[in-house]
């Protein structure tokens, strides 16, 4: 064996350049494969991070008919002692942080322009916000007994011409179905870095939205952080009753992990595609070598070599030539991860498109090493690689020793 | 015993719509310790009785025998496995591994056959001694020269003792000198060893080392003398 594979290896130096050449194929596949699979990885992990942390939480529970798609106001809808609730749901080791919440749909008028936004009350000495504290790019986070401020995104103080300090009008409608309006000054500007968010966001203190919308001391949801989101479905149990629905962090960011359910066959079908390239191109140089050395198998035949040992070197050839092939792959790969994850991948307003949807994705994306993939891949490339081999190696192991020798 | 026998044997290839009968009933026989040349024509044959003399190609009729047993019976694997430990081969183009060095390429037989380090190793020396190429076993083929790269054929062909050699046309590219030496190595290693050599040839230089000819003319024995 280890003659077979001192001749593999060194068949591989006879034609320098096809073999380089062979292997930067491979490297380039893997490595496009590897930083492909580490940007998929970063979007779809920080898309569901954003959505968790700025949207959904770990667990949400509301009124049992309250409905999302209208932000509903109604009394029926909201839930009815959120406080008492928030304290239960604190007492629970696995619990964070709980808090209640309250949302409602707005038109947000500046100057001659005005724009649909969602309307955020929350408790902004929760440690539930601090996504938006950190965000914050100019001017203060709310205080709970400010009657008159507000916190909107970045972008849409940009896209309104609006700056801290400027006073816009806010039109809800209220828990009676009711418009109000009412002038509010921008205490501050938020940049989450996505735009879904950015755009249409409105934070105000949680007793402010209340009084504004008359919602009085109802909220649309108790929200709520763990220590580890695996535990939802425990919590979810744990506050369970029939008046309540509780959501997960798996039902609230359905529209995202079910995108990247279906996205998942379509990933699989690239890589099978660059996979099938870099196939090919192997197939091709073995190809071209067993054509080139069929005189040596002739040779290695007459001295007693067998077939399944000439096919074994061959395979050996190959495999020699796809490892490295991987490993150079996997090093070009994860310096384009690393490059992408420090640097990102700048998509810019793309993600407008999926602004309004439920989907927290970020204007730049941060690449992350997707080890599971890489390892996945990896396999998948050495095994194609020997498969694609398979043909040319048996194509020189069935030589009959008399004909291959007539090639001399 | 003889080490050879061929009785009645045919070989027909076909190439295109074409059959082409190589060997038409050849008989002959190759008795222990011989120094023969098998001499003829271009097309006569030469090349396919060294075939099926060294079980690399199988008759289309006819039996061929070596060391009385019927070779032509046997699978790819029990023909690989006799060759391995029974014949040595010799090729007018030099036939060596490229990768490999001339003390590697001599190693080969011996690792096929499964000898352990110290006995492969000093056989090895031991050959290279005996064609002058100690001082070159760590160079490759593309390192040698003509009549070099034939010595360490030579030496390969004798790695695992075998039986048999056979030599096609080992002195074609060669020059006189070179030529001459090989011969000079074949016909010492068969008068020391016994090993049985056979080799087809038309050069003319080569006829005298032989101490057997055989004549072939379209694929049969046309004349078969004896030198002293």
């Amino acid at each position: 064996m280890i003659t077979l594979w001192k001749i593999a290896f060194r068949n591989l130096g006879r034609n320098r350049r096809r073999s380089v050449l062979t292997l930067i194929a491979v490297a380039l596949g893997m490595g496009l494969l590897v930083v492909l699979a580490g940007l998929v990885k970063g979007e779809v992990d920080s898309a569901l991070r954003n959505g968790i942390r700025l949207e959904t939480g770990h667990v949400q529970v509301r009124e049992e008919s309250y409905e999302e798609e209208n932000l509903s106001l109604a009394w029926e809808d909201l839930l009815e002692n959120p406080q008492d609730l928030t304290a239960q749901a604190e007492a629970l080791e696995e619990v964070r942080v709980a808090t209640p919440i309250l949302w409602a749909n707005g038109i947000l008028g500046a100057r001659e322009e005005s724009v649909s936004v969602r309307v955020v009350g929350i408790e902004p000495h929760s440690e539930a916000h601090a996504p938006f504290r950190e965000s914050l790019t100019d001017g203060q986070f709310l205080e709970p007994d400010d009657r008159g401020g507000i916190l909107i995104g970045q972008r849409l103080a940009d896209s309104l011409g609006l700056d801290v300090g400027s006073d816009v009008s806010l039109l809800v409608s209220t828990a009676n179905e009711q418009p109000d309006e009412a002038i509010f000054t921008v205490r501050g500007l938020f940049d989450t870095g996505v735009p879904a968010y950015d755009e249409t966001t409105v934070l105000l203190p949680l007793d402010k939205a209340q009084a504004f919308t008359r919602a009085e001391d109802r909220a649309s949801a108790v929200w709520m952080l763990l220590h580890d989101r695996e535990e939802a479905d425990v919590i979810a149990t744990a506050l369970s009753a029939p008046q309540f629905k509780v959501m997960t962090w798996r039902e609230l960011n359905f529209a995202l992990l079910s995108a990247v359910e279906q996205s998942t066959g379509i990933m699989a079908l690239m890589y099978l595609v660059m996979l099938a390239v870099v196939a090919v191109i192997v197939a091709n140089t073995l190809l071209m070598s067993v054509f080139e050395r069929t005189q040596e198998m002739g040779i290695l035949a007459a001295l007693g070599m067998k077939g399944r040992q000439i096919l074994t070197m061959f395979l050996l050839e190959a495999g020699t030539l796809g490892t490295m092939g991987v490993v150079l792959g996997i090093l070009l790969g994860g310096l384009g991860v690393l490059y992408l994850a420090t640097i990102g991948l700048h998509i810019g307003d793309m993600t407008t498109a999926v602004a309004y949807s439920d989907m927290a994705i970020p204007s730049t994306i941060y690449a992350e090493f997707a080890v599971q993939d890489t390892v996945m891949l990896s396999i998948a490339s050495l095994v194609i690689t020997i498969l694609a081999s398979l043909y040319p190696a048996w194509l020189g192991a069935r030589m009959e020793p008399a004909e291959a020798l007539t090639a001399l | 015993m003889s080490v050879i026998q061929l009785e009645d044997v045919t070989k027909v290839y076909r190439v295109g719509e074409v059959d082409t009968r190589a060997l038409r009933g050849l008989t002959l026989a190759i008795e222990e310790g011989e120094f023969t040349a098998i001499v003829g024509p271009s097309g006569s044959g030469k090349t396919t009785v060294l075939q099926m003399m060294g079980c690399l190609d199988r008759p289309t009729s006819g039996v061929v025998q070596v060391n009385g047993q019927d070779v032509t019976r046997l699978n790819d694997n029990q023909r690989a496995d006799l060759r391995k430990g029974t014949i040595g081969f010799i090729f007018q183009f030099f036939a060596l591994i490229p990768v490999l060095t001339a003390y590697e390429n001599v190693e080969l037989p011996l690792l096929l056959t499964g000898n352990g380090d110290k006995a492969r190793r000093e056989r090895v020396n031991e050959l290279l001694e005996a064609v002058g190429l100690s001082d070159r076993a760590h160079h490759r083929p593309d390192q040698l020269s003509g009549g070099e790269k034939q010595r360490v054929a030579v030496a390969r062909a004798l790695a695992v003792n075998p039986v048999l050699v056979l030599a096609d046309e080992p002195t074609a590219n060669l020059d006189t000198e070179n030529g001459n030496q090989v011969m000079e190595i074949m016909e010492h290693l068969n008068e020391e060893t016994d090993t049985t050599f056979v080799f087809a040839t038309h050069d003319p230089r080569v006829i005298p080392f032989a101490r057997r000819v055989v004549t072939l003319r379209d694929g049969r024995v046309s004349e078969n003398s004896k030198h002293a």
